[in-house]
């Protein structure tokens, strides 16, 4: 059984790979009939299955490739001419065994499929009905020679000869009858003929290695029959199971999040030690261990890649079978096929392909008699190309049709509801383009089974989107069109600019970003009840990352903010961040099933510090900026300035910064006897994180100046920064009289400068003036 | 010294002898939210560990405090008061995460307090009292113990998302 299994696998891999092959082949026949060794790598295709087919006992599927082969070989000989009807057959008969073998994969038998239809039809290429029965012989595993023996066969021989054929044929019948009368058993599930021979069957990709050309015996018939190319450089190849490959690359993304880390400590320890002698050795070896890391991840990542002609070679295929359905002349031309990708893109870039290449078909390019009238050649073309770009690759689908008439677009749009009168004023052609991305948007008049349903093109901006892709799209009427799809190498790990908001980072994926500008607050203005800016010749509409995310806004916000210019296709967003910490690279985390789908979140990250930072999804805070209202820059939040009424002494708190016990007692002593709580602190961290737990709310703090880790200039620097105590009164209580220690006090946001010795009196005094304290509750 | 000593090992193997041999023992870690104890099996616990940073998640409900860094993945944190509909509480030290699992899905959540493991037998699991939530309960079974009575939760119902 095992060893069964592993012949159908190896013959399933070598058929989908040879089949991929065939209908580039086919196509390319259609053009030059005579070319026999083009026929000749076709009909050895169909042999090979075939042969392979009877004896892993797939009966159906022998029986279809059987008559495949019939017509080729006639073909082949020349007694026949391939024309388009009878590709017609030949490429149905092909999608019937892609389908054969796909449910041979699923299932590992060939039942459910009716190929009695097809094969009929091809019986009719070869000249129909029962005369079949001698050329039949043509079709034996040997067929060359079969030919030749008849003419030296006694009478008795032959008529043994014709006994036997006589008795395959019947077999082959009755093979056939059963095949029906199973279909029709079933005919409940869905029909499988109908499907099967009107879209094209997308060949499902097994797992393959980078390069599958060189390893599969049948390929060496091809290079034995085109002696052109490849002499002998045979790659050495292996077959790599894609969740070992999978696994590899998590484990370089958690190299690259270690290597991050050490970055950090060692700017740390730089900072801490400067100058020191082990600085540089440690220098030393960061480096080296983030130039391999990267090295190393760049070398895992191209053991994921495939050529991009995978999904390029159904094309060629599509091209005809449209042509020939809408009634109109178009060409293919692919370029940069061996243009490399990840897998998982690979994976994902084909239906948007599909769909862009069937709306040029149908909406790009004209009919043979409108494109003579516009006096354009009588064939439309267009050009598929792929080709690297900085980190990216694009991806480019041209057009010569009729292009896009930006007229007709909006017209269209405001038919459907799409956009407002007033929007489509405003738009500009580039923007006018990117309608045909809309849901729900269709130039069809009618529905045809190419286009004309409004879900294409939608489905590619998701699907490039998912990708973090972008779609560049241009047309000149008349002229033709043009898109790009610019997507990026691989998903797992990404280059990103962090970004903080109030005590938050987040994390915009770089591609994205299209320059960051530094404003102030007055070059924000107000349209509609909306933030823009001018940025140049262009507004820009600016949404605050904080109104996107809730962040609450305890920092007071300064005068200066930055914008984050994010560009996705031809629409532009100004993301409003408080400050810009620098651009790194990160790893791509998922949040797991628990809050998959949060809208704004793509995923997250963990950073140097061991942190979690979230990941920006781009394309939602583009959708989420227009529901958000602006609440722009300057808007503050008062509530938390909300003072409670106080109704006994020890409603009051007053808290103590000093690095001195014994200055801390001798100020508890001063203030005791007004009946105030009290709470003391170390230093100016200390103090600083009594009030972010915001435990207390505190009406007046005495502070020290003189401290370590953090002094009292810096403390109140701090807190100053958060609006929630933006009038909270500072008194310093200090040693140093210099009238420049005076000035930075003030400076610091200071409104008492008391120096020591003080009399307890007078800091009471001091203090009760600074707290509003009420002296109906002096004792 | 050692006739003692004996006698104290003899001891101590029959009392486990005992357990073994009893019907099906549950083992439970129990823990304090608010004014009542909970308990979930030992077996869905991955870990507890001391607080320490998370990360706020925007657009979620209050009780999903955010996200953390559990050796490289990135775990959601969950305040089992505020899921509870008690009022929130500063973390103190005797505030812990546990990380419970099941089957893939992971999350860490907050409670004030560990109690103890606790060893009890199933026939001293009550089922759950009869609540208007039906089916949607979080509440396993109700364990009786000579002094109190302790909750047990479901963990997969825990780890499900409900918003």
């Amino acid at each position: 059984m095992d060893e069964f299994q592993e012949i159908l696998q190896d013959f399933l891999v070598e058929s989908f790979e040879l089949i991929e092959q065939l209908d580039q082949d086919l196509v390319e026949l259609e053009h030059n009939p005579q070319d026999l060794e083009l026929l000749n790598r076709i009909f050895r295709v169909a042999h090979t299955i075939k042969g392979a087919s009877s004896f892993l006992n797939f009966d159906v599927l022998t029986h279809l490739t059987h008559h495949m082969e019939d017509v080729l070989n006639k073909a082949r000989h020349g007694e026949l001419i391939i024309d388009a009807d009878i590709m017609d057959v030949i490429l149905e008969s092909i999608d019937l065994m892609k389908a054969l073998l796909n449910i041979i994969r699923d299932t590992s038998s060939d039942s459910g499929i009716d190929v009695s239809a097809c094969v009929s039809r091809l019986d009719e290429c070869t000249g129909g009905g029962a005369k079949d029965a001698k050329e039949e012989p043509l079709i034996e595993e040997e067929p060359e020679e079969d030919e030749a023996d008849y003419e030296n066969m006694d009478p008795d021989e032959l008529e043994a000869e014709i006994e036997r054929l006589l008795q395959q044929r019947q077999a082959e019948d009755k093979a056939k009858r059963e095949a029906k009368s199973a279909n029709e058993s079933e005919k409940e599930t869905p029909q499988p003929e109908a499907s099967v021979s009107k879209t094209p069957v997308a060949v499902t990709p097994t797992p393959k290695p980078a390069s599958v050309e060189e390893d599969s015996d049948s390929s060496d018939n091809v290079k034995a029959a085109a002696p052109t190319k490849k002499v002998s450089a045979v790659e050495q190849t292996i077959r790599v199971d894609v969740k070992r490959l999978d696994h590899l690359m998590n484990l370089i993304g958690e190299l690259v999040l270690a290597k991050n880390r050490l970055i950090k400590i060692n700017d740390d320890v730089e900072e801490r030690y400067e100058g020191e002698g082990f600085l540089e050795e440690l220098n030393q070896v960061v480096s080296i261990v983030s130039l391999v890391t990267t090295d190393l991840q760049i070398a895992v990542m191209k053991t994921r890649m495939l050529p991009i002609g995978k999904v390029f070679n159904k094309f060629p295929r599509m091209i005809r079978d449209l042509s020939r359905e809408l009634n109109k002349k178009i060409e293919i031309e692919i370029f940069g096929e061996d243009t490399e990708l990840d897998k998982s893109i690979v994976e994902e870039v084909g239906d948007p392909l599909v769909h862009i290449i069937r709306n040029s078909c149908d909406h790009g390019v004209e009919t043979p008699e409108v494109r003579l009238e516009h006096g354009k050649s009588e064939t439309g073309k267009i050009k598929l190309k792929a080709y690297n770009e900085g980190n990216q690759i694009v991806i480019q689908i041209d057009d010569n049709g009729k292009g896009l008439d930006v007229d007709m677009l909006k017209k269209k749009s405001l038919e459907k509801g799409i956009i407002t009168q007033k929007e489509a004023e405003n738009m500009s052609d580039k923007d006018a383009f990117t309608l045909i991305f809309k849901p729900g948007f269709s130039m069809a008049a009618n529905v045809t089974n190419v286009s004309g349903r409004g879900v294409g093109m939608d489905v590619v901006k998701t699907n490039i989107e998912k990708l973090n892709g972008i779609i560049d799209i241009d047309s000149e009427l008349g002229v033709g069109t043009s898109i790009k799809l610019k997507i990026p190498l691989t998903l797992a790990i990404i280059q990103a600019l962090l970004v903080g908001v109030q005590e938050e980072h987040y994390a915009i994926p770089l591609a994205s970003v299209l320059e960051t500008v530094r404003i102030s607050t007055d070059e924000v203005y107000t349209v509609e009840g909306r933030s823009v800016m001018r940025l140049r010749e262009d507004v820009l509409s600016l949404v605050h990352i904080g109104d996107i995310f809730e962040v609450e806004r305890v920092l007071d916000t300064s005068e200066y903010a930055y914008v984050v210019v994010l560009g996705l296709g031809t629409s532009k967003l100004g993301l409003i961040v408080d400050t810009l910490v620098g651009q790194e690279e990160i790893v791509i985390k998922s949040l797991g099933e628990f809050l998959k789908g949060i809208e704004g979140i793509a995923g997250a990250t963990i950073r140097g510090d061991g942190g979690v930072t979230l990941i920006v999804d781009v394309i939602a805070i583009m959708d989420m900026a227009k529901r958000v209202k602006a609440s722009a820059i300057d808007s503050t939040s008062d509530a938390a300035m909300l003072t409670h009424e106080k109704t006994e002494a020890s409603d009051y708190t007053v808290m103590i910064v000093d690095d001195s016990k014994t200055d801390r007692t001798i100020m508890r002593k001063a203030l005791e006897p007004l009946g105030v709580t009290l709470v003391e602190a170390g230093d100016g961290q200390e103090a600083l994180s009594i009030l972010k737990q915001g435990d207390y709310s505190f009406d007046a703090i005495l502070v020290d100046i003189e401290m370590p880790r953090m002094d009292g200039y810096t403390l109140a620097t701090e807190i100053k920064k958060y609006n929630r105590y933006k009038n909270l009164p500072l008194i310093a209580v200090t040693s140093r009289t210099g009238k420049s220690d005076r000035m930075r006090g003030v400076e610091s946001g200071m409104v008492e400068y008391i120096t020591k010795p003080y009399s307890a009196d007078y800091l009471s005094s001091v203090v009760q003036r600074n707290i509003n304290f009420r002296s109906e509750f002096l004792k | 010294m050692s006739e003692k000593l004996k006698q104290i090992i003899s001891k101590q193997n029959k009392v486990e002898e005992d357990i073994n041999h009893s019907e099906d023992i549950v083992q439970l870690v129990g823990f304090i939210i608010g004014d009542e104890e909970y308990a979930v099996p030992i077996l869905a616990i991955q870990e507890i560990i001391k607080p320490f940073p998370w990360t706020r998640v925007p657009q979620v409900p209050k009780y999903v405090v955010g996200v953390f860094n559990m050796r490289g993945a990135v775990i959601p944190l969950i305040d089992l008061r505020l899921k509870f509909g008690l009022s929130p509480k500063k973390h103190n030290e005797d505030t812990r995460f546990i990380v419970m699992r099941h089957g893939d899905d992971v999350a860490g959540f907050v409670i004030d307090r560990l109690t103890m493991a606790i060893r009890i037998k199933k026939s001293r699991i009550g089922p759950a009292p009869e609540t208007a939530n039906g089916d949607n309960t979080l509440i396993d079974g109700v364990g009786k113990q000579e002094d109190r009575i302790i909750t047990i939760l479901k963990v997969n119902k825990l780890l499900e998302r409900d918003f």
